[in-house]
Protein backbone atom coordinates (compact mmCIF):
# COMPACT_ATOMS: atom_id res chain seq x y z
CA UNK A 1 0.00 0.00 0.00
CA UNK A 2 2.90 2.32 0.54
CA UNK A 3 4.02 1.65 -3.00
CA UNK A 4 5.14 3.37 -5.13
CA UNK A 5 6.62 5.86 -2.69
CA UNK A 6 8.66 3.19 -0.93
CA UNK A 7 9.90 1.51 -4.08
CA UNK A 8 10.98 4.77 -5.62
CA UNK A 9 13.14 5.46 -2.60
CA UNK A 10 11.15 8.44 -1.30
CA UNK A 11 11.43 6.86 2.11
CA UNK A 12 13.41 3.96 3.47
CA UNK A 13 12.72 0.61 5.10
CA UNK A 14 12.18 1.95 8.61
CA UNK A 15 9.80 4.70 7.61
CA UNK A 16 7.85 2.35 5.37
CA UNK A 17 7.18 0.22 8.46
CA UNK A 18 5.80 3.30 10.20
CA UNK A 19 3.54 3.99 7.21
CA UNK A 20 2.43 0.35 7.12
CA UNK A 21 1.72 0.50 10.87
CA UNK A 22 -0.42 3.63 10.53
CA UNK A 23 -2.36 2.18 7.58
CA UNK A 24 -2.83 -1.07 9.51
CA UNK A 25 -4.17 0.77 12.56
CA UNK A 26 -6.60 2.68 10.35
CA UNK A 27 -7.72 -0.48 8.59
CA UNK A 28 -8.25 -2.30 11.88
CA UNK A 29 -10.13 0.65 13.36
CA UNK A 30 -12.67 0.69 10.56
CA UNK A 31 -13.06 -3.08 10.61
CA UNK A 32 -13.86 -2.89 14.32
CA UNK A 33 -16.24 0.03 13.78
CA UNK A 34 -18.07 -2.02 11.15
CA UNK A 35 -18.54 -4.75 13.76
CA UNK A 36 -16.12 -7.14 12.07
CA UNK A 37 -14.36 -8.01 15.30
CA UNK A 38 -17.22 -10.40 16.01
CA UNK A 39 -17.19 -13.87 14.48
CA UNK A 40 -20.96 -14.05 14.93
CA UNK A 41 -21.54 -10.98 12.81
CA UNK A 42 -19.11 -12.22 10.19
CA UNK A 43 -20.62 -15.70 9.91
CA UNK A 44 -24.15 -14.25 9.79
CA UNK A 45 -23.09 -13.13 6.32
CA UNK A 46 -22.95 -16.73 5.17
CA UNK A 47 -26.40 -17.49 6.58
CA UNK A 48 -27.68 -14.36 4.73
CA UNK A 49 -28.94 -12.92 8.03
CA UNK A 50 -26.66 -9.91 8.12
CA UNK A 51 -25.14 -8.61 4.91
CA UNK A 52 -22.84 -6.07 6.58
CA UNK A 53 -19.69 -7.73 5.24
CA UNK A 54 -21.01 -7.55 1.71
CA UNK A 55 -22.09 -3.93 2.16
CA UNK A 56 -18.87 -2.71 3.72
CA UNK A 57 -16.64 -4.46 1.22
CA UNK A 58 -18.64 -3.43 -1.84
CA UNK A 59 -18.90 0.15 -0.55
CA UNK A 60 -15.12 0.23 -0.15
CA UNK A 61 -14.66 -1.10 -3.69
CA UNK A 62 -17.04 1.48 -5.19
CA UNK A 63 -15.50 4.33 -3.19
CA UNK A 64 -11.95 3.41 -4.19
CA UNK A 65 -12.96 2.83 -7.79
CA UNK A 66 -14.74 6.17 -8.17
CA UNK A 67 -11.96 7.96 -6.33
CA UNK A 68 -9.21 6.53 -8.52
CA UNK A 69 -11.20 7.05 -11.70
CA UNK A 70 -11.87 10.71 -11.05
CA UNK A 71 -8.47 11.48 -9.57
CA UNK A 72 -6.93 9.86 -12.64
CA UNK A 73 -9.18 11.91 -14.89
CA UNK A 74 -8.20 15.10 -13.08
CA UNK A 75 -4.58 14.14 -13.52
CA UNK A 76 -3.91 13.97 -9.78
CA UNK A 77 -3.13 10.25 -9.76
CA UNK A 78 -1.15 8.52 -12.47
CA UNK A 79 -3.09 5.27 -12.80
CA UNK A 80 -0.22 3.58 -14.60
CA UNK A 81 1.67 3.75 -11.28
CA UNK A 82 -0.95 1.86 -9.30
CA UNK A 83 0.12 -1.66 -8.49
CA UNK A 84 -2.03 -4.37 -10.05
CA UNK A 85 -1.52 -7.86 -8.67
CA UNK A 86 -0.65 -10.34 -11.40
CA UNK A 87 -3.31 -12.95 -12.12
CA UNK A 88 -2.64 -16.65 -11.63
CA UNK A 89 -6.11 -17.89 -12.51
CA UNK A 90 -6.51 -21.41 -11.13
CA UNK A 91 -4.21 -21.02 -8.12
CA UNK A 92 -6.19 -17.93 -7.15
CA UNK A 93 -9.52 -19.72 -7.61
CA UNK A 94 -8.26 -22.52 -5.38
CA UNK A 95 -6.86 -20.05 -2.85
CA UNK A 96 -10.12 -18.10 -2.79
CA UNK A 97 -12.13 -21.24 -2.10
CA UNK A 98 -9.72 -22.28 0.64
CA UNK A 99 -9.96 -18.86 2.27
CA UNK A 100 -13.76 -18.93 1.99
CA UNK A 101 -14.03 -22.32 3.65
CA UNK A 102 -11.69 -21.14 6.39
CA UNK A 103 -13.81 -18.00 6.79
CA UNK A 104 -17.03 -20.02 7.31
CA UNK A 105 -15.44 -22.59 9.60
CA UNK A 106 -13.27 -20.23 11.64
CA UNK A 107 -15.55 -17.21 11.66
CA UNK A 108 -12.81 -14.79 10.64
CA UNK A 109 -10.68 -13.78 7.73
CA UNK A 110 -7.02 -12.98 8.45
CA UNK A 111 -7.55 -9.23 8.92
CA UNK A 112 -10.62 -9.51 11.11
CA UNK A 113 -9.00 -12.21 13.26
CA UNK A 114 -6.27 -9.74 14.22
CA UNK A 115 -8.89 -7.10 14.97
CA UNK A 116 -10.74 -9.57 17.20
CA UNK A 117 -7.48 -10.59 18.86
CA UNK A 118 -6.79 -6.93 19.64
CA UNK A 119 -10.07 -6.80 21.55
CA UNK A 120 -9.13 -9.95 23.46
CA UNK A 121 -11.26 -12.66 21.86
CA UNK A 122 -9.96 -16.15 22.55
CA UNK A 123 -11.40 -17.74 19.40
CA UNK A 124 -9.40 -15.17 17.43
CA UNK A 125 -6.28 -16.34 19.27
CA UNK A 126 -6.91 -19.89 18.05
CA UNK A 127 -7.56 -18.57 14.55
CA UNK A 128 -4.31 -16.57 14.45
CA UNK A 129 -2.41 -19.62 15.69
CA UNK A 130 -3.98 -21.45 12.76
CA UNK A 131 -2.77 -18.77 10.37
CA UNK A 132 0.81 -19.20 11.50
CA UNK A 133 0.53 -22.98 11.33
CA UNK A 134 -0.82 -22.62 7.79
CA UNK A 135 1.99 -20.29 6.75
CA UNK A 136 4.50 -22.77 8.12
CA UNK A 137 2.83 -25.69 6.34
CA UNK A 138 2.74 -23.80 3.02
CA UNK A 139 6.39 -22.89 3.39
CA UNK A 140 7.37 -26.48 4.02
CA UNK A 141 5.18 -27.79 1.20
CA UNK A 142 6.25 -25.07 -1.25
CA UNK A 143 8.51 -27.26 -3.44
CA UNK A 144 5.58 -29.60 -3.99
CA UNK A 145 2.99 -26.94 -4.83
CA UNK A 146 5.02 -24.16 -6.45
CA UNK A 147 4.41 -25.63 -9.90
CA UNK A 148 0.68 -25.21 -9.43
CA UNK A 149 0.96 -21.90 -7.58
CA UNK A 150 2.78 -20.31 -10.50
CA UNK A 151 0.64 -21.85 -13.25
CA UNK A 152 -1.89 -20.09 -15.49
CA UNK A 153 -0.10 -16.79 -15.13
CA UNK A 154 -2.05 -14.18 -17.06
CA UNK A 155 -0.06 -11.12 -16.05
CA UNK A 156 -1.60 -7.88 -14.89
CA UNK A 157 -5.20 -7.77 -15.98
CA UNK A 158 -7.87 -5.13 -15.52
CA UNK A 159 -11.56 -5.50 -16.30
CA UNK A 160 -11.62 -2.89 -19.10
CA UNK A 161 -8.77 -4.76 -20.83
CA UNK A 162 -10.36 -8.18 -20.47
CA UNK A 163 -13.86 -7.07 -21.47
CA UNK A 164 -12.69 -4.62 -24.16
CA UNK A 165 -14.96 -1.98 -22.69
CA UNK A 166 -14.24 1.66 -21.89
CA UNK A 167 -13.19 2.11 -18.26
CA UNK A 168 -16.09 4.51 -17.65
CA UNK A 169 -18.64 1.89 -18.69
CA UNK A 170 -17.07 -0.68 -16.37
CA UNK A 171 -17.23 1.88 -13.55
CA UNK A 172 -20.94 2.47 -14.17
CA UNK A 173 -21.64 -1.28 -14.37
CA UNK A 174 -19.86 -1.93 -11.08
CA UNK A 175 -21.79 0.90 -9.39
CA UNK A 176 -25.08 -0.50 -10.70
CA UNK A 177 -24.03 -3.97 -9.56
CA UNK A 178 -23.35 -2.58 -6.08
CA UNK A 179 -26.65 -0.69 -5.85
CA UNK A 180 -28.55 -3.73 -7.10
CA UNK A 181 -26.61 -5.89 -4.65
CA UNK A 182 -27.47 -3.62 -1.71
CA UNK A 183 -31.14 -3.73 -2.67
CA UNK A 184 -30.99 -7.51 -2.94
CA UNK A 185 -29.11 -7.75 0.35
CA UNK A 186 -31.84 -5.85 2.16
CA UNK A 187 -34.44 -8.23 0.71
CA UNK A 188 -32.42 -11.27 1.79
CA UNK A 189 -32.01 -9.89 5.31
CA UNK A 190 -35.75 -9.37 5.67
CA UNK A 191 -36.27 -12.95 4.63
CA UNK A 192 -33.59 -14.63 6.76
CA UNK A 193 -33.14 -12.25 9.68
CA UNK A 194 -35.31 -14.15 12.14
CA UNK A 195 -33.70 -17.51 11.58
CA UNK A 196 -30.93 -18.85 13.71
CA UNK A 197 -28.33 -21.12 12.20
CA UNK A 198 -29.84 -24.55 11.70
CA UNK A 199 -33.35 -23.75 12.94
CA UNK A 200 -36.35 -23.15 10.76
CA UNK A 201 -38.86 -20.36 11.30
CA UNK B 1 -41.89 11.42 6.87
CA UNK B 2 -45.36 12.79 6.78
CA UNK B 3 -48.10 10.52 5.62
CA UNK B 4 -49.58 11.09 2.23
CA UNK B 5 -46.47 12.61 0.74
CA UNK B 6 -43.82 10.67 -1.16
CA UNK B 7 -41.24 9.23 1.22
CA UNK B 8 -38.02 11.25 1.42
CA UNK B 9 -34.83 9.53 0.50
CA UNK B 10 -32.83 7.91 3.24
CA UNK B 11 -29.18 8.74 3.56
CA UNK B 12 -28.19 5.40 2.02
CA UNK B 13 -30.43 6.03 -0.94
CA UNK B 14 -28.88 9.44 -1.43
CA UNK B 15 -25.39 7.94 -1.31
CA UNK B 16 -26.41 5.28 -3.83
CA UNK B 17 -27.86 7.94 -6.10
CA UNK B 18 -24.64 9.93 -5.81
CA UNK B 19 -22.60 6.86 -6.74
CA UNK B 20 -24.83 6.19 -9.74
CA UNK B 21 -24.47 9.83 -10.81
CA UNK B 22 -20.69 9.55 -10.58
CA UNK B 23 -20.88 6.28 -12.53
CA UNK B 24 -22.86 8.00 -15.28
CA UNK B 25 -20.24 10.75 -15.32
CA UNK B 26 -17.57 8.07 -15.70
CA UNK B 27 -19.49 6.64 -18.65
CA UNK B 28 -19.34 10.05 -20.34
CA UNK B 29 -15.65 10.46 -19.61
CA UNK B 30 -14.94 7.00 -20.97
CA UNK B 31 -11.28 6.53 -20.25
CA UNK B 32 -9.58 8.27 -17.34
CA UNK B 33 -6.40 7.56 -19.24
CA UNK B 34 -2.95 8.52 -18.34
CA UNK B 35 -3.72 11.37 -20.71
CA UNK B 36 -1.21 10.09 -23.24
CA UNK B 37 0.74 13.22 -22.39
CA UNK B 38 4.45 13.23 -22.80
CA UNK B 39 5.65 15.78 -20.36
CA UNK B 40 9.29 16.59 -20.44
CA UNK B 41 10.44 19.00 -17.82
CA UNK B 42 13.93 19.76 -19.05
CA UNK B 43 14.89 21.58 -15.86
CA UNK B 44 13.74 18.69 -13.70
CA UNK B 45 15.65 16.17 -15.80
CA UNK B 46 18.76 18.30 -15.68
CA UNK B 47 18.47 18.54 -11.90
CA UNK B 48 18.19 14.73 -11.71
CA UNK B 49 21.32 14.35 -13.80
CA UNK B 50 23.28 16.90 -11.83
CA UNK B 51 22.17 15.49 -8.49
CA UNK B 52 23.25 12.03 -9.67
CA UNK B 53 20.15 10.58 -8.05
CA UNK B 54 19.56 8.58 -11.21
CA UNK B 55 22.61 6.40 -10.52
CA UNK B 56 23.03 3.07 -8.86
CA UNK B 57 26.64 2.21 -8.16
CA UNK B 58 27.91 -1.32 -8.82
CA UNK B 59 28.46 -1.67 -5.07
CA UNK B 60 24.84 -0.82 -4.33
CA UNK B 61 23.54 -3.18 -7.01
CA UNK B 62 25.74 -6.01 -5.76
CA UNK B 63 24.43 -5.48 -2.24
CA UNK B 64 20.84 -5.52 -3.50
CA UNK B 65 21.43 -8.82 -5.29
CA UNK B 66 23.17 -10.31 -2.26
CA UNK B 67 20.27 -9.20 -0.06
CA UNK B 68 17.90 -10.95 -2.45
CA UNK B 69 15.95 -7.81 -3.20
CA UNK B 70 13.24 -8.40 -5.78
CA UNK B 71 11.82 -4.90 -5.99
CA UNK B 72 13.65 -3.82 -9.11
CA UNK B 73 14.15 -4.96 -12.68
CA UNK B 74 17.61 -5.14 -14.09
CA UNK B 75 17.80 -4.50 -17.83
CA UNK B 76 20.77 -5.41 -20.00
CA UNK B 77 20.78 -3.25 -23.14
CA UNK B 78 23.70 -4.95 -24.89
CA UNK B 79 23.66 -7.31 -27.88
CA UNK B 80 22.42 -10.86 -27.61
CA UNK B 81 25.91 -12.36 -27.90
CA UNK B 82 27.32 -10.13 -25.17
CA UNK B 83 24.41 -11.00 -22.94
CA UNK B 84 24.93 -14.70 -23.57
CA UNK B 85 28.64 -14.37 -22.74
CA UNK B 86 28.03 -12.65 -19.42
CA UNK B 87 25.37 -10.63 -17.68
CA UNK B 88 24.77 -9.51 -14.15
CA UNK B 89 22.75 -12.21 -12.35
CA UNK B 90 19.06 -11.54 -12.65
CA UNK B 91 19.36 -9.22 -15.64
CA UNK B 92 16.99 -9.54 -18.58
CA UNK B 93 18.02 -8.43 -22.04
CA UNK B 94 15.96 -5.73 -23.67
CA UNK B 95 17.53 -4.04 -26.70
CA UNK B 96 17.17 -0.28 -26.77
CA UNK B 97 14.91 -0.54 -29.81
CA UNK B 98 12.71 -2.95 -27.91
CA UNK B 99 12.08 -0.68 -24.94
CA UNK B 100 8.87 0.56 -26.55
CA UNK B 101 7.35 -2.92 -26.62
CA UNK B 102 8.97 -4.30 -23.49
CA UNK B 103 6.60 -5.03 -20.67
CA UNK B 104 8.01 -2.49 -18.30
CA UNK B 105 5.41 -1.14 -15.92
CA UNK B 106 5.67 2.44 -14.80
CA UNK B 107 5.39 1.42 -11.18
CA UNK B 108 8.55 -0.62 -11.34
CA UNK B 109 12.02 0.40 -10.37
CA UNK B 110 14.18 -0.16 -13.42
CA UNK B 111 17.96 -0.34 -13.42
CA UNK B 112 19.59 -0.06 -16.85
CA UNK B 113 23.09 -1.03 -17.83
CA UNK B 114 25.16 -1.26 -20.99
CA UNK B 115 28.87 -1.86 -21.54
CA UNK B 116 30.06 1.61 -20.58
CA UNK B 117 26.98 3.62 -19.83
CA UNK B 118 26.22 5.59 -22.96
CA UNK B 119 23.42 3.36 -24.15
CA UNK B 120 21.93 3.18 -20.70
CA UNK B 121 21.97 6.97 -20.46
CA UNK B 122 20.13 7.19 -23.77
CA UNK B 123 17.62 4.54 -22.71
CA UNK B 124 17.19 6.41 -19.42
CA UNK B 125 16.17 9.50 -21.35
CA UNK B 126 13.75 7.55 -23.56
CA UNK B 127 12.02 6.05 -20.55
CA UNK B 128 11.99 9.31 -18.60
CA UNK B 129 10.34 11.04 -21.55
CA UNK B 130 7.65 8.38 -21.40
CA UNK B 131 7.04 9.21 -17.74
CA UNK B 132 8.74 6.28 -16.12
CA UNK B 133 9.47 7.77 -12.72
CA UNK B 134 11.97 5.27 -11.32
CA UNK B 135 14.66 4.58 -13.90
CA UNK B 136 18.27 4.25 -12.80
CA UNK B 137 21.58 3.77 -14.55
CA UNK B 138 24.25 1.38 -13.35
CA UNK B 139 27.15 3.78 -12.94
CA UNK B 140 30.00 2.94 -15.28
CA UNK B 141 28.06 0.07 -16.84
CA UNK B 142 29.23 -3.49 -16.96
CA UNK B 143 32.86 -2.37 -17.22
CA UNK B 144 32.74 -0.83 -13.78
CA UNK B 145 30.75 -3.77 -12.43
CA UNK B 146 33.64 -6.04 -13.44
CA UNK B 147 36.28 -3.71 -12.02
CA UNK B 148 34.55 -3.01 -8.76
CA UNK B 149 32.46 -6.03 -7.92
CA UNK B 150 33.88 -9.00 -9.77
CA UNK B 151 37.58 -8.21 -9.56
CA UNK B 152 38.24 -5.86 -6.64
CA UNK B 153 41.82 -4.63 -6.41
CA UNK B 154 43.92 -5.83 -3.49
CA UNK B 155 45.15 -2.82 -1.51
CA UNK B 156 48.85 -1.96 -1.25
CA UNK B 157 50.87 -3.62 1.48
CA UNK B 158 50.88 -0.48 3.61
CA UNK B 159 47.12 -0.01 3.52
CA UNK B 160 45.22 0.81 6.70
CA UNK B 161 43.11 -1.70 8.61
CA UNK B 162 39.87 -0.10 7.45
CA UNK B 163 40.83 -0.39 3.81
CA UNK B 164 41.83 -4.00 4.35
CA UNK B 165 38.53 -4.84 6.00
CA UNK B 166 36.64 -3.21 3.14
CA UNK B 167 38.69 -5.24 0.69
CA UNK B 168 38.00 -8.49 2.56
CA UNK B 169 34.29 -7.82 2.28
CA UNK B 170 34.59 -6.96 -1.41
CA UNK B 171 36.66 -10.08 -2.07
CA UNK B 172 34.11 -12.32 -0.36
CA UNK B 173 31.34 -10.72 -2.38
CA UNK B 174 33.35 -11.09 -5.60
CA UNK B 175 33.74 -14.78 -4.91
CA UNK B 176 30.00 -15.17 -4.46
CA UNK B 177 29.50 -13.58 -7.88
CA UNK B 178 32.08 -15.88 -9.45
CA UNK B 179 34.86 -13.29 -9.58
CA UNK B 180 38.11 -12.99 -7.66
CA UNK B 181 40.38 -10.38 -6.15
CA UNK B 182 43.32 -9.17 -8.19
CA UNK B 183 46.58 -7.45 -7.39
CA UNK B 184 46.82 -3.74 -8.01
CA UNK B 185 49.40 -4.20 -10.74
CA UNK B 186 47.20 -6.66 -12.59
CA UNK B 187 45.00 -3.88 -13.82
CA UNK B 188 47.84 -2.31 -15.80
CA UNK B 189 49.94 -5.33 -16.68
CA UNK B 190 49.16 -7.43 -19.75
CA UNK B 191 47.30 -9.61 -17.32
CA UNK B 192 44.20 -7.67 -18.27
CA UNK B 193 42.69 -10.82 -19.79
CA UNK B 194 42.09 -11.64 -16.14
CA UNK B 195 38.90 -9.70 -16.75
CA UNK B 196 37.31 -12.63 -18.51
CA UNK B 197 33.67 -13.15 -17.88
CA UNK B 198 33.13 -15.40 -14.91
CA UNK B 199 30.26 -17.86 -14.79
CA UNK B 200 27.02 -16.07 -14.06
CA UNK B 201 26.45 -16.96 -10.47
CA UNK B 202 24.23 -15.22 -8.06
CA UNK B 203 24.85 -15.45 -4.33
CA UNK B 204 22.76 -18.18 -2.84
CA UNK B 205 23.00 -20.26 -5.98
CA UNK B 206 25.28 -23.21 -5.43
CA UNK B 207 28.45 -22.54 -7.40
CA UNK B 208 28.44 -26.10 -8.68
CA UNK B 209 25.11 -25.55 -10.40
CA UNK B 210 25.14 -22.19 -12.10
CA UNK B 211 21.99 -21.28 -14.00
CA UNK B 212 22.33 -21.97 -17.70
CA UNK B 213 23.96 -18.95 -19.30
CA UNK B 214 21.70 -16.90 -21.45
CA UNK B 215 18.50 -17.90 -19.76
CA UNK B 216 16.77 -15.01 -18.10
CA UNK B 217 16.87 -16.10 -14.52
CA UNK B 218 14.66 -13.32 -13.23
CA UNK B 219 11.70 -14.74 -11.42
CA UNK B 220 8.33 -13.15 -11.23
CA UNK B 221 8.30 -10.63 -8.46
CA UNK B 222 6.01 -11.23 -5.58
CA UNK B 223 4.95 -8.24 -3.63
CA UNK B 224 2.06 -7.17 -1.54
CA UNK B 225 0.16 -4.02 -2.12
Amino acid sequence: MNAPLFKFGLFGDEFSLVVAFLIGIGFGFFLERAGFGSARKLTDQFYLKDMAVFRVMFTAIVTAMLGLFYLGWLGWVDLSLVYVSPTFLWPQVAGGLLLGVGFVVGGYCPGTSLVALATGKLDALAFVAGIFAGIFAIGEAWPAISGFAESSALGRLTLPEVLHLPAGLVVLLVVLMAVGGFWGAAALERRFAGRGAGEGS
Amino acid sequence: MSAGRPARWTRNQKLAAGAVALGLGALLIGDPGDGGRVTLDARELAALVEGEVDHVTPDELADWIVAGRQDFRLVDLRAEADYAAYHVPGAERIPITGLEDAELARNEKIVLYSQEGIHSAQAWFLLKARRYPAVYILLGGLAQWQEQVLYPVRPEAGAGAEERAAFERAAARAASFGGAARAAAAGLAPAVPALVPPPITAPGVAPTAPPPAGSPVKKKKKEGC
